[in-house]
This record gives C-alpha cells, structure tokens and sequence, in this order.
C-alpha cells in the first residue's frame, strides 16, 4: 500500500465518521437537556413508583420493608374500598365521556353556522375551560347547598324539592360528573367546531342534490366524517376522566360515604394523609397500566382507520 | 480581558455577601398555621428578644394552613428539609411521636431553675411526655367554650347560657329547649347552633361530637383502645344530637352553611383564638362553659404544642428557641390568643385581662376549663381512624338513619385500627 493510499483511507475514514457521527453527536447534544429533564423528571419517578410498589414505605417515619407483590395481593382480595373506587371511578368515566361528547358535538353542530351573536355563545361556553378549576369548584359547592343553594332556590320557584345534591351518596355522584362537563366541555367543543369547518361542503351539498334531508347528511355525512375527532377525542376525555382529582377534593372530599371516591383521590388520601406511599405506589401503578392500555387502544384504534 | 475583571469582580462581590450572610448567623425555620398579623407580630417579637442573648439569629415564620399543615410538615420531613421548630396540633401528636421524628427537648428545660418546669400543669403535657422524654411544650391549652349570641336570645326570649350555667340548669336538654327557641325565633336560614367552625360533619366531627359524648359519660374511645362508640350512653346522646339535627332542626344541617361569627347562628362552640373574629361583631354576645349531661360537668381542651424535630439543622438552637418562647414572660403574653399551660400564668390576674373584648369573668370561664379539662381524644393511628369512621359518619346524617346501627358499624370498622399501633 502506497502512502498516498494510506492518507487517502485516512481522510475517508474521518470524512465517514466525522459526518456521520459528527452529525449524531451535535444531535444529541441539541436533544440532551431535554432528553436529560425527561429522564430525571418523567422516567426516574415512574421507575421509582413501580419500585416503591413494592414495599410497605411510611412517609413520615422514612421507614420502608420490601413485600414483594403484597400490596397489589391486599388491593385486589381485601382492601373494600379498592373495590368500590373502582366501580366509583369506572360510574364517573361512564357517566362523564358520553355526556361530555354529546353536548360538545351538539354545541359545535348548533355554533357551527355564522349566527349572529355566535362568537358570544362560542366564548360563554369556552369561558369554564380557562376558568381556575378551584373556582369552579367551590361556587358549584355553595350553589348545590341544599336549602340556601340557589339550585334548590330555583327548583323550588318551579315547586320541586330539590335533593341535597352533595349529601346524598346517588346524587353526589351525578352532581360532581354534571358540573365537570360544563367546566371542560367548551374545549371539546372547540376541537369538533375545527373539525366540522373542516368539512368540504361539497359533500353535504352532493347529498342534498340526491334528496337528503338535514338529518340524513348529518347522520350519513357529518358524523362519520368527525370520526377521527370522535376518537381523539373519547380517549383525550376517558384519560382525563381517570385523573379527576382536584374537582373531587374541593366538592365533595370523596364522600358521602366514600360515594365519590375515585382512583387519583384515593391515591392521595393513601399516599398523603396515612403516609402509605408503598401501597399509594401501586394504586398508581394500577392507574399507570389503565391509562397506557387506553392509549395504545387509541393507537391501535387510530391505525386501522389509516 | 475586561469580562475577565468583570466576572472576576462580580465573584468577589459574591463572595463578600455569602460571608456576610454566613457572619450575620443562623436562621431557624418555624412553622404555623396562623397568619393572622397580631400573630405574627408576636412571634417576631419573641425572635428579637432572641437575639438579646443568641445575636445574630433569624427567624423565618413558615406560614402553613392548618388544613394542609400535617401532610406539608410530613413532606418537608420526607424530603430531608425539615423546619426547625414549629408548631403541633394534639390529634397529631401519638402519630409523630410514634414516627420519631421529634426531638427530646427535656433536657434543656428540666435544669433551669429560673425557667421552672414544674409550673406547667402534669395534665397539659400527658400527650407530650413519655417517661421522662419531653416531645413539646404545649403553648395553647384552650378549652372549648359556648359562645351565644345575646341578641338572638333575647329575640327568643330566652334566658342566656352563663345564666342558666350559674344556676346549674346548664343541660343538653337545656341546649336543644334553647337552640330550638332561637332558631324559631329567627328567620329561615338562621339556625340555633353551629358546630365548631362549621365543619361538624367533615374535619371537625371528633371535636363537635365529644362534648355530648364525654357529658353522657361516654366517649369515642378509652385509653386501653376500646371503641365506646356504641355503649347506650354515646347512643343516648347521638341520639338527642340526630333528633336536633333532622327533628327540631335546629342544628345547622349536613351541606349548609350559618356562620356564628356572622350573625347566622345563635350558638357555637370553639376555642378563644375564634374571639379575634368578634372584633366589631353587629351583635352582643357572651361566653359560657359546655352544657353538662348526666355524667355531669365536662371539660375538654384542645392542645397545640411547640416541636423541635429531630433532624433539624439547628436542632439544639431551635430548642434554645423553643424554651426561650415558652419563658413564664412569654407564655404571659401569648395568653390573650393562647390560653396557658403554666400554672403561674393561668392563676395570675394578667391573665384573666389578657384580652381586650373578653371580660375577666369569661376568661375565668376559659381557666376553669383549662383546670378541669382534658384533651380530645387521639391515637396514633388517628388519620386512619378519622378517614375510615368518616363515611360511615356520613349515613348518620340522614333524616331515616338507625343511630345505634351506624355507631356499631363504626365501632366495628375502627376497633382493628384503635388495637393496634
């Protein structure tokens, strides 16, 4: 091998790494910081809950004792209210999704069109979304009061006895699910308004030339042409339906008789107020594996439509 | 060449302050859940008096909500970043002697002649004391008292409670014959008697029951961890409480709200701190001490105690604090908010003047109680107890509900939890 051979391997060899890797390096050093906070902040304290889940651990006494799989053994065969918080969270999504997408498409469908006075309307029902969620809370809390809430003061002019919304353990329930969706549907609402001015006109008007009514381009071709949205949305909604926390906390403190105790409360009840971070460790972990499979069933769901 | 200097210079600069900083002492952190200003006021005072003899030393107030107090103070723990002294609530105290993570601050106190540690009253520090290690030192002795709103009375035509106390006709049945007179007597929407500051069915319900329970001659549980929940006496006055509540409905219901301290209520029963909240009250009211039951007069009190943890960074200085606060001097001036637990100061004629709209007569009230008293009940496992007995509360308030059932069911649920530690 001549030398000019060899200096010639010698400048391709660097050529080849430098551009290759040169490249890759600069890359991650321009993801580092980011790639760094994602590690330390998101990927450190998910491993640390899925190792904390496995051992009884008291915050206050700093006291931990690993105990295998007990606390996921206690959770499912004899923990009572595990039970019930789940049936509790499962009545809340139930309840919450489908009021939450219905209303918001009605709204869309009814703020759609160029009214006058829309943009009002749009704004009103859109206000609650930026409104702070603690307000909400506590003025829906004074509303439902049961004899001096105006809610009952106005049934009453209508002569209805109204229940004592937040007392009883049914009506609680349907109390916190109701004022929940007035606070976040407008932005659901937002998402199918975009959706549907997305919709080429064309079609609706195509239908109509073949004879169909309002009701049939709405059931034949609006509808089905949302789906995708539909589907973003009802997963977005069914997540953070299962994280419900601070509504809870402030309207009915996950009672009457534990009526509204959903998962993320008694997560915090378990973690927060007994110290039990070991087993408010698996409860999250139990959480975690809810809202990943809901999420790769949106995946999955979202790839079959491509 | 000239950023060199500069960063040079600004590094100096850095460097002079931090050693400034470092000369200028220590800072102890304390934690409150007060923030009211005469407060607050007070207790600066005290950290300069501090510096009379410690120079140098800062204090920083560390103001905590009290509904968020424990699970902060915890977290703080947790974290490695504990405050150096702070204040604690008797519910909390079995829970956080139990951890250990409270610092012994006998030691300090027991020596010193001119500090006087006999003068604190045996009962006040029962909670605190375990042989002769010393956990806190119980700042705020306060009793709970009857506060009435003569106006409402006199509305009703009604005798007012000190009266009918003096007399000795200060009964439960008394209490519902006059909360049901004044809530007849007011519009809709006033009722005749609020629990402690409105929270009798949620945080509050231990506080707001054990009156009637202790003057039954009963109690929520004993000493040996025995749910008396379900003996006839606490049925016979949970029973009075219920028909109160849903009979006569005299007693602000589940889910309503009727302030006291706003004119919305004609009786409450609470601590002296809540007299602040009478400055410039529209309406006349009195003190009285608790209604008696057939096991007699009762008393009870509840406890705050000064803490230094354990692993604070300047624990024996935060002790050093802490007696320094809780001096015969001191205790005397934090008596108008917080009643004493020193003998001295609770005997003492300065005491029954401490506070300008409290008249020596009521703060004799207050005394009486503080002597005879004895504190709500507590368990280390108390924040299990209070969450697991509150939903089965939660069917007590109900028109319908079967009182001696449902205090069976919480005696059945909370009995496991009061057995063990």
């Amino acid at each position: 091998m001549s030398y000019a051979q060899k200096a010639e391997r010698r400048v391709e060899r660097r050529r080849g790494w430098s551009l290759a890797r040169r490249d890759a390096l600069f890359g991650y050093l321009f993801i580092s910081p980011q790639v760094l906070g994602f590690l330390v902040f998101v990927v450190g304290p998910i491993v640390a809950v899925f190792v904390f889940s496995l051992s009884e651990r008291n915050l206050l006494t700093g006291q931990s004792t690993f105990v295998g799989l007990e606390n996921y053994a206690w959770m499912f065969t004899a923990d009572p209210v595990f039970r019930k918080v789940l049936v509790n969270s499962l009545v809340f999504t139930a309840g919450l999704v489908p009021l939450n997408i219905v209303l918001a498409l009605v709204l869309a469908l009814l703020l759609s069109r160029r009214r006058p006075g829309v943009t009002l309307f749009r704004t009103l029902f859109f206000a609650p979304v930026v409104t702070s969620a603690v307000a909400w809370a506590i003025v829906w809390r004074f509303m439902l009061q049961n004899e001096s809430g105006t809610i009952n003061q106005l049934l009453q002019l209508a002569g209805i006895d109204g229940p004592n919304w937040l007392r009883e353990e049914n009506w609680a329930m349907a109390s916190v699910i109701v004022t929940r969706v007035l606070k976040n549907v407008g932005l659901n609402m937002i998402i199918y308004l975009a959706a549907i001015q997305g919709i080429p006109r064309e079609y609706g008007d195509a239908a109509r030339v073949d004879g169909a009514n309002g009701w049939h381009v709405l059931r034949h071709v609006t509808i089905p042409m949302l789906a995708p949205t539909t589907l973003l949305i009802t997963i977005i909604t069914i997540v953070g339906s299962m994280q419900v926390f601070d509504h809870i906390l402030l309207m009915t403190g996950g009672g009457p008789a534990n009526a509204t105790m959903v998962l993320v409360y008694y997560i915090y009840q378990q973690g927060f107020e007994f110290f039990a971070t070991g087993y408010a460790s698996s409860l999250s972990v139990i959480l975690f594996i809810v809202t990943l499979g809901l999420t790769l069933a949106h995946w999955l769901l979202r790839g079959r439509e491509r | 060449m000239r950023r060199i200097k500069a960063f040079l210079l600004t590094l100096a600069l850095l460097l002079v302050t931090a050693g400034t900083a470092l000369a200028q002492g220590e800072t102890l952190r304390f934690s409150i859940w007060s923030g009211n200003q005469a407060h607050l006021d007070m207790l600066n005072g005290f950290a300069e008096s501090f510096r009379e003899t410690h120079p140098g030393v800062q204090v920083q107030l560390d103001v905590i909500p009290f509904a968020d107090y424990v699970q902060k103070v915890t977290l703080q723990l947790a974290g490695g970043n504990p405050p150096d002294i702070g204040w604690l609530a008797e519910a909390s105290a079995p829970t956080f002697i139990e951890a250990g993570v409270l610092a012994d601050v006998s030691g300090a106190l027991e020596g010193d002649s001119e500090y006087d540690f006999q003068d604190f009253s045996q009962s006040a520090l029962g909670l605190w004391q375990q042989g002769d290690v010393l956990y806190g030192i119980p700042f705020s002795n306060s009793p709970l008292i009857v506060y009435y709103n003569a106006d409402m009375f006199e509305a009703a035509g009604m005798e007012t409670p000190d009266v009918l106390a003096e007399r000795g006709e200060w009964t439960w049945e008394k209490f519902r014959e006059v909360a049901n007179a004044t809530a007849e007597a007011t519009p809709d929407g006033v009722y005749g008697y609020e629990q402690s500051d409105g929270e009798g069915y949620g945080s509050r319900v231990w506080i707001a029951i054990t009156p009637m329970l202790r003057a039954f001659g009963s109690d929520a549980w004993n000493d040996q961890g025995e749910c008396l929940l379900d003996s006839p006496e606490s049925v016979e006055a949970m029973t009075l409480y219920h028909d109160m509540i849903f009979e006569d409905e005299s007693i602000v219901p589940p889910g309503e709200r009727a302030d006291f301290f706003s004119g919305n209520s004609a009786i409450t029963i609470t601590q002296l701190s809540r007299t602040a909240q009478l400055q410039g009250a529209g309406f006349d009211w009195g003190i009285a001490p608790l209604p008696s039951g057939p096991a007699g007069q009762v008393a009870i009190v509840g406890q705050a105690a000064l803490v230094v943890f354990k692993n604070a960074p300047n624990r024996d200085l935060a002790i050093e604090f802490a007696k320094h606060i809780t001096s015969q001097e001191n205790v005397a001036t934090m008596a108008q908010f917080f009643p004493p637990a020193r003998r001295s100061v609770l005997e003492s004629d300065a005491f029954l003047q401490s506070n300008a709209i409290v008249s020596p007569e009521d703060m004799q009230i207050i005394a009486d109680g503080i002597i005879n008293g004895s504190v709500v009940p507590s368990h280390p496992n108390f924040p299990r107890i209070d969450a697991s007995a509150r939903p089965i509360f939660d069917q007590l308030w109900r028109p319908n509900a079967d009182v001696g059932s449902v205090l069976g069911q919480v005696c059945d649920t909370i009995s496991p939890l009061l057995a063990s530690d």
